[in-house]
């Protein structure tokens, strides 16, 4: 098999595990639908997954390291077989416990991708560059994938896909021969990891927020959600091919991270409820990340042996980012949002009030828009149900749009908070960017 | 130069923040609820049912003024005797002082209402006998919209 397609295949490899940590957010709705639970618990089939891997990439860096082949192969083995069991999960518990299979499997197959890469490469340079990115297009394309599986096929097939293509991996180790590095691994660089620490839990905001938001805010069905947000990876793909030429990786990660918190506190502060405004702070944060994980990635491994054992403390750092994003934003946001929602349900009941639908029916329609909005418990309602049995006239449709538009704008500001202190957390990366850069002129 | 990078991240999201708050991007404010006690705008009516509409948003009004509630806030704990107690536990009353309010806030709306010329006698009895006599869930009946069998 030819090096191209051995690189192609594991690329594939590191790619679906690495999507694992945001593919499923377009599905959060649904499967929060199927197994009746709540938006913080429905986080942690992305916390789980996220939180396991952070846990095992370096033990299983380490594990990788004497015998990489092997530790692909069983990786991506325990990977597809998880995959399956989430797909065919029949409870919330054990599509979490799955979900942890996924991860363990993930950390295995990710980390001895490192060192075939190598093998298949010739070179560290170039294999890290290939492990980086092709991480950074798992991440960023995930949510686009599974929005469109979960519209087309339902969420489960997101899981079902996996499986085969992951077993397809399998080829690239097809009589490929790996010499395992057995020096003594030496300490991580801690402030590239830190970095990508604090990166990768604001990106959580982008990847996670900004799709509950358009699906679950805004009702656009996760398809065209899904699309929305291709403008990310879409930025990033097209960065990465100049970015080389841009400076040297601390200048890059800076100017990723500046970019990155720009495109989020223009998130949280959208001046309307219609999916255009996000397009703009989602190409910012598409530069940002293109820039951003790859420049942190290399300055992370540079100089450090053996690369497995360092690239496990990159995955270990990004997805420890990861949680630390959706267990310090969710609550955030769920505070934020039924806060906004009383006060939402209060200007609506003034805007029935004051409107010109016959005065009798005024009393029973403020009760029916409280009732969807208590019956939708913690979920974002969906006032237009109140009208569906409604006639229908000018003056009942011109009330239906205003008291959308109040609940739109209620919700939009609710996301405003968690997105804003995202772009802080993508801000405070600059400390160990800039500390990490001193180490390199020292 | 080795940091222009960093400079032009930095004007691009400064300029990318600068211009959403610029569209209005800042802070959500609902749209405002009406104080309850000041008076509001006269509404020009056709028909008894947009006169008694308005004889009952005047209640609302007395209503909410003497608990201190705003008039959306009452309409929504109308819907049931289980919404008027939360409303109460909420303000740190009993049920009967928002009982009482709200006999004496359609009692006032109603003879206010009268004495305008906006309802006749008919109308002013039937909801005045309500305001007085009716149990509290058939008040609230009245008050949800079974009004219409005065028309």
């Amino acid at each position: 098999m030819s090096a191209r397609g051995r690189r192609g295949l594991v690329g594939l490899g590191i790619a679906l595990a690495l999507a694992d940590s945001s593919v499923v957010t377009l599905a959060l709705p649904d499967i929060l639908r199927r197994f009746e639970v709540e938006i913080p618990e429905v986080a942690w089939v992305l916390t789980s997954y996220n939180l396991v891997l952070a846990a095992a990439a370096v033990p299983a860096a380490y594990l990788a390291r004497r015998r990489p082949v092997p530790a692909f192969v069983v990786g991506t083995l325990v990977f597809a077989a998880a995959s399956l069991a989430c797909g065919l999960a029949s409870s919330f518990e054990l599509l979490v416990g799955a979900r942890c299979g996924q991860a363990i499997g993930g950390a295995l197959l990710v980390c001895a991708a490192l060192d075939l890469l190598t093998a298949v490469d010739g070179t560290d340079a170039r294999a890290v560059r290939t492990w980086a990115m092709a991480g950074v297009l798992g991440a960023a394309l995930g949510p686009a994938a599974g929005g469109i599986l979960t519209e087309t096929l339902g969420w489960e097939s997101i899981f079902l896909v996996q499986a085969p293509l992951a077993l397809l991996t399998l080829v690239a180790v097809w009589r490929l021969r790996v010499r395992p590095v057995v020096v003594p691994a030496g300490r991580p660089n801690v402030p590239a990891n830190l970095a990508l620490l604090l990166v990768s839990g604001a990106l959580t905001a982008a990847l996670f927020l900004l799709v509950l938001l358009l699906v679950d805010g805004w009702r656009i069905s996760p398809a065209a959600a899904g699309v929305i947000v291709t403008v990310m990876p879409a930025a990033a793909i097209a960065t990465s091919r100049f970015a080389e030429r841009l400076g040297s990786a601390a200048v890059r990660a800076a100017s990723g991270a500046i970019l990155i918190a720009g495109g989020l506190a223009a998130l949280g502060v959208l001046p309307g409820s219609d999916w255009w405004w996000t397009v703009v702070p989602q190409l910012a944060v598409g530069v940002g990340l293109g820039l951003t994980l790859s420049a942190l990635t290399e300055r992370a491994l540079a100089g450090r042996s053996p690369q497995v054992v360092h690239g496990g403390w990159t995955i270990a750092a990004r997805h420890a980012g990861v949680v630390v994003g959706l267990l310090l934003l969710t609550p955030i946001f769920t505070t934020a949002l039924d806060r906004n929602e009383d006060r939402a349900l209060r200007a609506g009941a003034a805007a029935v009030l004051d409107s010109d639908i016959p005065p009798l029916d005024k009393l029973a329609v403020a009760q029916d828009v409280l009732a969807v909005v208590r019956a939708a418990d913690r979920e974002v309602p969906d006032v237009r149900v109140a009208f569906e049995d409604r006639p229908d006239d000018e003056e009942y449709r011109t009330l239906e749009e205003r008291l959308v538009s109040e609940l739109d704008r209620a919700v939009t500001a609710a996301f405003s908070r968690p997105f804003l202190l995202a772009a802080l957390l993508a801000l405070a990366a600059l400390v160990p960017i800039a500390v990490s850069r001193k180490q390199v002129s020292v | 130069m080795k940091a222009a990078p960093i400079v032009v991240a930095t004007a691009v999201a400064v300029a990318l923040v600068g211009s959403y708050v610029a569209f209005g991007g800042t802070s959500y404010e609902p749209s405002p609820v009406a104080d309850p006690c000041a008076p509001r705008p006269a509404r020009e009516t056709s028909g008894t049912g947009e006169r008694i509409e308005v004889v009952l948003l005047a209640a609302a009004d007395e209503t909410a003024c003497t608990l201190g509630v705003s008039r959306e806030e009452l309409v929504l704990a109308l819907r049931s005797v289980d919404e008027l107690d939360a409303l109460a536990e909420q303000e740190d009353r009993s049920r009967a002082e928002l009982e009482d309010a709200l006999r004496a806030g359609l009692e006032r709306a109603v003879d206010e209402a009268e004495r305008e010329g906006l309802i006749g006698d008919t109308s002013a009895s039937a909801l005045g006998f309500a305001a007085e006599r009716l149990p509290l869930s058939l008040l609230l009946s009245v008050l949800r919209g079974a009004s219409s069998f005065l028309d």
